[in-house]
């Protein structure tokens, strides 16, 4: 097993949900701590699954998931949970909770069942709230708030949950404008004081280029290309994969690439 | 952690009632656990004045403080009435918890162990555990409630099967499921009663449930499955929390899924098997009060069970008496009051879309 600075390694993964055709297949890669990932490609590229592999609802058919050097398999789900968390896409609670209960889920993984919750969850709910701007939602109910407003709650969940990972699964795909500008803020700022490592689904390749260190390229389910966003938003590669020709001009701030219909 | 440790523990938290904008949970649970209990004693109490015979209240309450001796009075509170409330408050206490605990696994307010059809098997079993008695000859009451369990176990079988959905979307299928089981099972319950002998219990005993032959006997069978099962689904009520924001994000909170809707489903079906075995079908009980708990307390299981729990005995006490009294001496089965203020209750919730 290789002693280095990844937090999470796949080896040769493979995954098919029905066994005909490979959803996912040799999938190779290292994430480094402390970097954020982007992982883009077209719809059914396998984003999602892949997702789900790395934080271990889908298990793949070959290959192996190692987070911190520790195959992903010999892990509990309870163990899990207190390593990688997830901002899902899909936010729909079926009764009415009150944000900060929401929040307070975060910490299901360190609470005894028979022993119930201590102050320092309590602690690390609010702070998630605050770091995340939700505290003034704190008693509102969770039907009763907006979409933007229901994602951040989410990211205060997965904060609360104090992982060493954070996935997100295309957490900006219907925000607002100013939304997404906020989300992103947040984002690199858990990165930058917490420490943590993300990877992040993005549908919007102009976003994930602004965001991330480092983007993985998807098609069919195979990696097309791995690399820093000059490298892998290349007018040779998307045209491969999406099937079109796009103008690529640099962000005036950033100078990562930008595309433009 | 010994018991001195424990209770210091416990008395330390009393000083963080709000904390972080937090209220502790252990309070809260306090004062649900005092008001419930003041609430199904001042009910009982109540009732227990209502009945064919009108009994002085003094002359109850001398009864009860053992001060008056043996009588007729004395025998009509002690051995009608107050295991008539006992059981009132066990099986709405069965009811509440289950149809609670199934809403929340699978995600859908209309889940109850009547709609799913678990209550409709119980009965049928319990109805061939006594059609049995009678062929063989042996006495099975005690082993009615096992009869049930089988039932239940098998129409949910059944219902999963038949709605060829997995449980874990907790789609409205299933309920549909549910509600075609219940009616299969209930001809299959008239069927056997119609060629069984008249001493059985009436048919209505068992489609439209009825307290009245509650006893003693009958308690101690089922009053440690339904009390030790409630407990154990209460343990369960963080899990159940997490699985309201779906399968996966519960999966990510490090709930096993899988073993929690066995472990709920199983100990449903034993809760509701002891109950129905001795009480019929009560329906819409399991729909009606845990809906109103959550307007009333929040949808945090670890409140709301509980008092879903103490909410369910009260109402089926008062729902009993009303049963016992509107048109006394006759009564109506109690069943037929609890649908008929569960099923407009029933429809407007599909009306409002399920929330």
């Amino acid at each position: 097993m290789p002693i280095n600075n990844n937090i999470l390694t796949l080896k040769e993964i493979d995954f098919s949900y029905n066994h005909q055709h490979k959803t996912l297949s040799n999938i190779n890669f290292n994430v480094a701590r402390g970097e954020f990932w982007g992982i883009i490609g077209p719809n059914g590229s396998g984003k999602t699954t892949l997702l789900k592999i790395i934080s271990g609802i889908l298990k793949p058919n070959k290959g192996r998931v190692f987070f911190q050097n520790q195959d992903l398999n010999n892990l509990s789900r309870g163990e899990i949970a207190k390593l990688i968390s997830l901002v899902p896409q899909d936010t729909w609670v079926s009764f009415n909770f009150k944000v900060k209960e929401i929040v307070f889920m975060g910490r299901l993984p360190y609470i005894a069942r028979w022993k119930g919750e201590t102050l320092e969850d309590y602690r690390i709910s609010k702070e998630a709230m605050e770091k995340t701007q939700s505290l003034p939602l704190a008693e509102k109910n969770i039907f009763h708030i907006s979409g933007g407003e229901r994602q951040r709650v989410f990211l205060a969940k997965a904060l609360a949950q104090t992982p060493k990972l954070l996935l997100l699964d295309e957490f900006a795909s219907h925000l607002d404008l100013n939304y997404q500008y906020e989300m992103l803020k947040l984002l690199k700022n858990a990165l930058k004081d917490e420490g943590l490592t993300i990877i992040s689904v993005f549908h919007d390749l102009n976003l994930a280029s602004i965001s991330s260190h480092r983007l993985l390229l998807l098609k069919e389910g195979k990696i097309e290309k791995v690399g820093i966003p000059e490298e892998v938003l290349t007018s040779e590669n998307l045209q491969r994969v999406y099937g079109m020709k796009p103008i690529l001009i640099k962000h005036p701030k950033s100078q990562v690439p930008q595309i433009l219909l | 952690m010994d018991w001195k440790n424990y209770m210091k523990y416990f008395t330390n938290n009393q000083n963080l009632k709000v904390n972080m904008g937090y209220t502790s949970w252990r309070k809260k649970i306090r004062v649900i656990f005092f008001l419930g209990i003041l609430g199904i004693l001042g009910t009982s109490l109540l009732c227990l004045n209502f009945g064919v015979v009108s009994i002085q209240p003094r002359v109850i309450f001398s009864i009860l403080s053992h001060r008056s001796a043996e009588s007729t009075n004395y025998l009509i509170i002690w051995q009608l009435r107050i295991p008539r409330i006992i059981m009132a408050i066990l099986a709405g206490i069965a009811l509440s918890t289950v149809g609670a605990a199934f809403q929340g696994i699978l995600r859908n307010p209309l889940a109850d162990p009547y709609i799913l059809g678990v209550s409709a098997g119980a009965a049928l079993g319990a109805c061939i555990g006594i059609a049995l008695e009678y062929i063989s000859g042996y006495y099975l009451t005690f082993y009615l409630p096992l009869f049930s369990f089988l039932g239940a176990i098998f129409s949910l079988f059944l219902v999963y099967k038949s709605s060829k959905v997995s449980l874990s979307e907790g789609s409205s299928g299933l309920l549909l499921g549910g509600v075609a089981i219940t009616f299969l099972f209930s001809a299959l319950i008239t069927i056997l009663l119609a060629f069984s002998k008249s001493e059985l219990h009436s048919m209505l005993f068992w489609l439209m449930g009825d307290l009245s032959t509650a006893s003693w006997n009958k308690i101690s069978i089922i009053v440690l499955p339904v009390l030790l099962g409630c407990f154990l689904i209460f343990f369960s009520s963080l899990d159940l929390n997490a699985l309201a924001l779906g399968e996966e994000e519960a999966l990510h909170l490090g709930v096993n899924t899988s073993k929690l809707r066995v472990r709920i489903f199983i100990t449903g079906s034993l809760i509701i098997a002891s109950v129905v075995s001795f009480t019929g079908i009560i329906g819409f009980v399991g729909l009606i009060i845990p809906h109103i708990t959550r307007l009333l307390v929040g949808p945090d299981h670890r409140i709301m069970l509980p008092a879903s729990a103490f909410l369910g005995a009260i109402f089926l006490i008062l729902c009993d008496t009303l049963a016992r009294f509107i048109i006394a001496p006759t009564e109506i089965p109690i069943g037929a009051i609890t649908a008929s203020i569960g099923a407009p209750l029933f429809i407007y919730l599909l009306k409002r879309g399920y929330q």
